[in-house]
């Protein structure tokens, strides 16, 4: 018995020093238990190089290696940054695979990810292990609240979108019949169209159809028909880019000469060899516009020119640039006030969000700052309407209004 | 009403002839080999781009030459037509790639699906990487059909010019098929090696010539679609055959496998059945399109129009 007694206690032994040391070699494998290293901060970004979000990804890209560009040209900064971009895709799990994988690697802050539907699945995991997250183009109720290491740079929906229909009722006040499209299998277009239908309810109006799609259709002949057999004077759409330019060109190939309201997802210029020269006049509320005159802005066109051609910078490219730029100045600012000195990777993780959410940024989008919660505070937004060329084949997003949000002051 | 079902039921149509197109390829290559061709969405997305760039296209800022294009650009139809022809070498391609090494080795006909399905992933990437992933549209829409106009008004219904001819060049396509099959020499020697390819072989038939010759086909059928629907819906990322790829798919067990007259048919409910979702459960279009296949299937088992197999103990 006594001889037993021994074999289980032993056993128990066993087992509480395997725990044990797979505990301290999990510890010794977790970068954020780790002295920070000397040299380059990495800042790693997961954005959609693939899939059906790889658009906006390219997009997104392209203002990432556009703020590397303008932070080389600043001189030596206290504190070398190096980005380090990996494929976030389109879709929840390979958001998560990258995360963890730029984690894994020690990564400083993130960007990304590209899609509202995947910072809903992918932030969490960033969350959890400390690693301040800024979202370039996360525009869904809901992001920085999923804790306090999130925030964005993309103002989100229910700011910005009222906006633009406010310019379509200046237009014409005796719309009354208005028809709303948006993709039921998409987090930012549920989000965005809630926010519509509460805008069009603050100003008196009630839907005549709200017609749901599907992220990946492309034909929308069906639901426009039902649409226009209940003659709208107004649709309002919150799709995705390419989804977008095709259901607006199926609306005026189907006969509708009304105005057309568009949201974020429409807000960028890949939309305009998509419905060509039946874009003109669409109506959208920006967060960027390539018109705002201010160094920073004019810099960031001059780099877009020389590296892109002449024509202005989309506003996802914009707002890349920006999370990289407000990541890159709070990072100089926390070196010099030494908070980057003498930490584990996870310390340095945790003075760098609080860092970067005291400061305010002059950037391409206006000056910026950010609510306790990680929320954007921007105060500059802008009504634009699509100028199409007289070919069709190119456009420009054209300045009809710029607006001043004293509620969302930096 | 009449006007707005007659509109619903020709789109219906419109899509349905697509489908069929897809899943007449996946039938020709499920008759002579047994195995389905996962490839057959990207060949899909391979006609449209084809089409593209025939129609004098440039590629856009995001592909690995951006603003290169041919000079010119052919008209409409004969650019569908070489993109169909494009698309059917490259379905050989894929037929040479995946499905013959398999085949000399004696493989099991399983490892098929996933080298073609390799195939299928290896073409969508070479696409993005060469296109970019921005989405394209062809010059002016109907347009570019020779002036004739975005709509026309048929029994006070107005249907886009596109869908008009959608429907009449996947209908004119099938129906040539469907003839060549049934009462030439090359589609008599195809049927023939898709009932027995031994005995085929024994009568004096080249039986690996006739599996190329349904890879090309095959090829050429996705390429047309592709093309119809860039045309009808703009080309909106290398992945948009895919989807089209596995409604075919779904099309070709509707209908019975290996059954011409049953891809046409199944081709037509599915496009049908979706047209006529009610507009306010049209974001559950494709579940209900999928439902009916599932019922479709749990009463007969074999498909619309397929055989039911006897297999001999």
């Amino acid at each position: 018995m006594q001889r037993r007694q021994r074999g289980v206690l032993r056993l128990a032994a066993l087992l509480a020093a395997g725990i044990g040391a797979l505990a301290w070699l999990g510890r010794s494998a977790d970068p954020a238990a780790k002295p920070l290293p000397a040299g380059p901060l990495t800042l790693g970004a997961a954005i959609a190089f693939t899939g059906n979000a790889n658009l906006y990804g390219q997009d997104q890209r392209m203002g990432l290696t556009l703020a590397e560009r303008w932070a080389q040209e600043a001189g030596s900064p206290a504190r070398p940054v190096r980005l380090q971009l990996e494929d976030g895709a389109s879709d929840e799990p390979s958001a998560i695979a990258a995360f963890n994988l730029l984690i894994r690697q020690g990564v400083i802050a993130l960007m990304g990810p590209t899609l509202s539907q995947q910072a809903f699945a992918a932030d969490p995991i960033a969350q959890r292990q400390g690693v301040p997250v800024v979202a370039p183009s996360n525009t869904a109720q809901g992001i920085p609240e999923i804790g306090h290491f999130i925030s964005r740079v993309s103002a989100q929906s229910s700011v910005i979108a009222p906006l633009s229909l406010d310019e379509a009722l200046r237009r014409d006040p005796s719309i009354r019949r208005v028809a709303v499209f948006y993709a039921q299998d998409d987090a930012y277009s549920t989000a965005e169209v809630a926010i519509f239908q509460k805008a069009l309810a603050t100003r008196g109006l009630t839907p005549i159809t709200v017609q749901r799609t599907q992220l990946a259709d492309n034909d929308f002949q069906t639901p426009i028909t039902a649409a226009l057999q209940l003659q709208p004077q107004l649709v309002v759409l919150s799709v995705q880019a390419v989804a977008g330019g095709n259901l607006i060109r199926q609306l005026r190939e189907l006969g509708y000469r009304g105005q057309i309201v568009v949201g974020n997802g429409l807000n960028t210029p890949n939309i305009y060899p998509i419905c060509q020269r039946w874009c003109d006049g669409i109506l959208i509320a920006q967060a960027y516009s390539p018109e705002l005159n201010t160094p920073v802005n004019r810099r960031f066109q001059q780099l877009f020119r020389q590296a892109h051609g002449d024509r202005p910078p989309p506003q996802i490219t914009a707002q890349a640039f920006t999370a990289y730029q407000v990541l890159f100045e709070a990072i100089q600012r926390l070196q010099r006030k030494g908070g980057l000195t003498d930490v584990t990777l996870g310390q340095a993780r945790a003075n760098l969000m609080s860092e970067l959410l005291s400061g305010t940024y002059a950037t391409p989008l206006g000056p910026i700052g950010f609510s306790p919660e990680g929320e954007v505070l921007q105060d500059r937004f802008y009504v634009a309407e699509v100028r199409m060329a007289p070919g069709g084949r190119d456009g420009r997003f054209a300045l009809v209004r710029e607006l001043q949000l004293q509620e969302s002051k930096p | 009403m009449i006007e707005a079902l007659l509109q619903l039921l020709l789109n219906g149509a419109a899509s349905g002839g697509v489908y069929a197109l897809v899943a007449l390829g996946y039938t020709l290559v499920f008759s002579v080999l047994g195995v389905i061709n996962f490839a057959q969405g990207a060949l899909f997305s391979v006609g449209g781009y084809l089409t593209f760039l025939l129609m004098g296209g440039k590629i856009g800022v995001n592909g690995a030459l951006p603003g290169w294009g041919l000079p010119g650009g052919l008209p409409f139809w004969l650019a569908l037509l070489l993109a169909a022809v494009g698309s059917g070498l490259v379905g050989l391609l894929v037929e040479r790639v995946a499905f013959a090494p398999l085949r000399r080795r004696n493989a099991e006909p399983l490892l098929a699906l996933i080298t073609s399905l390799g195939a299928g992933v290896v073409l969508v990437n070479l696409l993005q990487l060469l296109m970019g992933a921005e989405g394209y549209a062809f010059p002016h829409g109907a347009d570019a059909l020779g002036g004739l106009p975005d709509a026309l008004v048929i029994a006070g219904a107005r249907i886009r010019t596109i869908q008009l001819l959608l429907l009449l060049i996947s209908a004119a396509a099938v129906l040539a098929l469907s003839l060549w099959l049934e009462r030439s020499k090359g589609g008599r020697a195809l049927r023939a090696v898709a009932e027995d390819a031994t005995t085929a072989q024994l009568l004096g038939i080249n039986s690996e010539a006739m599996v190329r010759l349904a890879f090309v086909l095959s090829g050429a059928l996705a390429g047309l679609g592709g093309g119809l629907i860039g045309v009808s819906v703009s080309l909106p990322g290398p992945y948009f055959g895919i989807g089209y790829g596995l409604k075919g798919l779904a099309v070709l067990v509707l209908g019975g496998l290996g059954s011409v007259p049953g891809a046409i048919a199944g081709g037509l409910l599915m496009g049908l059945a979706e047209a006529l979702v009610p507009s306010a459960a049209s974001g559950w279009r494709d579940a209900l399109a999928f439902a009916i296949l599932f019922a479709v299937l749990l009463l007969r088992p074999s498909g619309l129009l397929g055989r039911r197999t006897v297999e001999k103990v």
